[in-house]
């Protein structure tokens, strides 16, 4: 019964660059973009209950890293900058993980934002990396003898690139992993009580969230084909908190929908840029007071579950 | 550096550690009552300050008015938005609240920014601006002014807590809001005191600052160092809200002489998580223990 639904949805996905003007194509790699950070910061903040505010961070480090590898060794193939990218952000991840193991609620989410300054403000002074504030200008991204020029074929890496990300945190979180995280969520000490090792797979979660991030700041990079540092700050992070909320938390598809819904939302509102955050702000203060499990238990509740 | 200057950089820190110390103080306050993080603590400063702003460039009344506008302008923000929102979510989780007043924080920023631009607006100051000279050290008035201020208020803050029904309540319900119940404390009524209270500090801390950083819908910004403060004399605690603010104050003062003044900006950032890896507890504070 569920084959159909996802061969029709996977129709939909190849056919969109003939059905839709190329402004929008841009605009649904922006969202499988959007979607993969929000999977990952739904498999840390929706899974482990560990909420982040520094996931434009991530985002960055693994948009720089996908950037300069792709500048300086020309040709090189688009999935090796991706890989990069994940790896880059995920050694990031580790790296605060480890520490941020110790904290919880209040102060992993504040730690969490300090991560997110301080990589702005790194890569504005670090200028010979990241040439700071000028920005920094992607090469095109190649595939062996093919260089995915157009916004088309940036649209069908972006989503097979979202699939199989998709895909793999469908099957991560029904496995015994997947298990161990939501029981971190309902209760620590029970989770302990069974034998989950909390600093394992608190890290675990950190670094697989990053690892996300990181593969959705190399996609950004190619897709977008400039980076400068005022593009990753605080408020993206909000927004991704923000499209976990809406989509509903400790859910993929969740995730999938409130990064679209957002994304869509904020391109709309691109022309009343003063009234964005009032909206955003009032989404965020209404989901939570009157839809608190997201768009994915409203859909469930629809559905009669 | 001589003394004299460095004494200058001390008392200039002592003044935003002041301020620092009193947002501090606001969020320990609706932290003890709600147990979240008012992530809109900053934005509530902002607007109140802004209302009082906007009487005195209407009617040119005194800096004393000014200051009672924004205190009432203040009371009445804290109070409607803990009776139109934050009380319906008293069932949630405190994730649930937090991400409320993220949301509070967006909305009253942005309504800010319609109502009055995102500019800056140089705001009037208590104080004068003529240096007062102590021998060869020169200190400016405006610092000495919000540090006094600051510590008149947390003298009555102290007061309040101590000696009054409601703060005891106040500081019944942080410890145990069940057991405050059975005692026939109204832990709703301690709720709307926290907010109001949390209010009304952050519009005076807006009112002593607004002439140093100039008023702007960005000016919320400052509760993030009030956070780290906070973090740093221990989250809960009253007494480490202030001295976690005088020391943030001081350091962020300081920093910049030793340090390249690349990494200027991130200095609450890194003082954050250095306390936070070193001793999360906060330095006054005690290892947390967690009952089951």
């Amino acid at each position: 019964m569920r084959y159909p639904a996802v061969a029709i949805g996977a129709a939909g996905l190849v056919a969109w660059p003939w059905a839709a003007p190329p402004y929008f194509v841009f605009l649904a790699s922006l969202v499988v973009v959007n979607a993969i950070v929000a999977i990952g910061l739904n498999l840390l903040s929706g899974y482990t209950n560990q909420l982040s505010f520094g996931h434009a961070g991530f985002l960055a480090v693994g948009a720089y890293t996908a950037a300069i590898v792709a500048t300086r060794w020309p040709g090189v193939p688009v999935v090796v900058a991706l890989l990069a990218a994940a790896l880059g952000a995920a050694l990031v991840g580790l790296l605060l993980g480890v520490p941020c193991l110790r904290l919880e609620g209040l102060y992993l989410a504040m730690a969490t934002l300090a991560f997110g300054f301080v990589v702005v403000e790194a890569i504005v002074n670090l200028e010979w990396l990241t040439r700071g504030n000028d920005g920094l200008r992607v090469p095109t991204a190649r595939l062996g003898p093919w260089a995915l020029a157009t916004d088309t074929a940036r649209y069908y890496l972006a989503v097979l690139v979202g699939a199989a990300m998709v895909w793999a945190a469908l099957n991560l979180v029904r496995t015994r992993t997947g298990r161990a995280l939501l029981a971190i969520r309902e209760s620590e000490i029970a989770a302990q009580a069974s034998g989950v090792h909390l600093a394992k797979y608190k890290t675990l979660a950190f670094v697989i969230s990053a690892l996300y991030t990181g593969v959705a700041g190399g996609l950004f990079a190619f897709v977008v084909g400039f980076l400068s540092p005022d593009a990753f700050d605080v408020f993206l992070s909000v927004d991704f908190v923000a499209m976990i909320i809406v989509g509903g938390l400790g859910s993929v598809p969740g995730s999938v929908a409130g990064a679209a819904v957002l994304t869509v939302l904020n391109d709309s509102l691109a022309g009343f840029q003063n009234y964005r955050p009032l909206l955003f702000g009032a989404l965020l203060i209404a989901s939570m007071l009157f839809m608190p499990g997201g768009i994915a238990s409203a859909v469930r509740r629809l559905k009669g579950g | 550096m001589t003394t004299a200057a460095l004494v200058h950089v001390v008392v200039s820190g002592l003044a935003t550690g002041s301020i620092y110390a009193l947002m501090a103080i606001s969020l320990v306050i609706i932290f003890n009552a709600t147990r979240t993080l008012n992530f809109a603590q900053g934005e509530m400063l902002m607007v109140s300050t802004f209302v009082g702003f906007t009487v005195y460039a209407r009617a040119k009344v005194p800096l004393v008015v000014v200051m009672l506008v924004a205190v009432v302008a203040a009371a009445l923000l804290g109070w409607v938005i803990e009776r139109a929102i934050i009380r319906h979510a008293i069932a949630s989780t405190p994730f649930d609240v937090l991400i409320i007043t993220l949301g509070l924080s967006l909305v009253l920023r942005s309504a800010a920014g319609l109502t009055w631009t995102h500019d800056e607006f140089p705001f009037p100051s208590f104080f004068g601006d003529r240096p007062i000279t102590l021998g060869p050290v020169r200190l400016v008035p405006v610092s000495l002014g919000i540090i006094g201020a600051s510590l008149g208020l947390m003298w009555g803050l102290w007061a309040l807590f101590t000696h009054t029904r409601l703060g005891r309540a106040m500081r019944a319900v942080a410890q145990n809001q069940r057991a405050a119940r059975l005692m026939g404390i109204s832990v709703e009524r301690v709720y709307s005191a926290s907010w109001v209270l949390a209010s009304v500090v952050g519009a005076l801390a807006g009112v002593l600052i607004a002439p140093v950083i100039f008023l702007s819908s960005k000016m919320g910004l400052v509760a993030i160092n009030g956070f780290i403060a906070a973090v740093l004399g221990g989250f809960g605690s009253m007494p480490g809200a202030v001295v976690g603010g005088m020391l943030l104050g001081v350091i962020e003062n300081l920093a910049p002489l030793y340090l390249p003044s690349s990494i200027k900006h991130s200095v609450p950032f890194l003082v954050l998580i250095a306390i936070l890896l070193i001793r999360p507890g906060g330095v006054l504070g005690r290892p947390a223990r967690r009952k089951v």
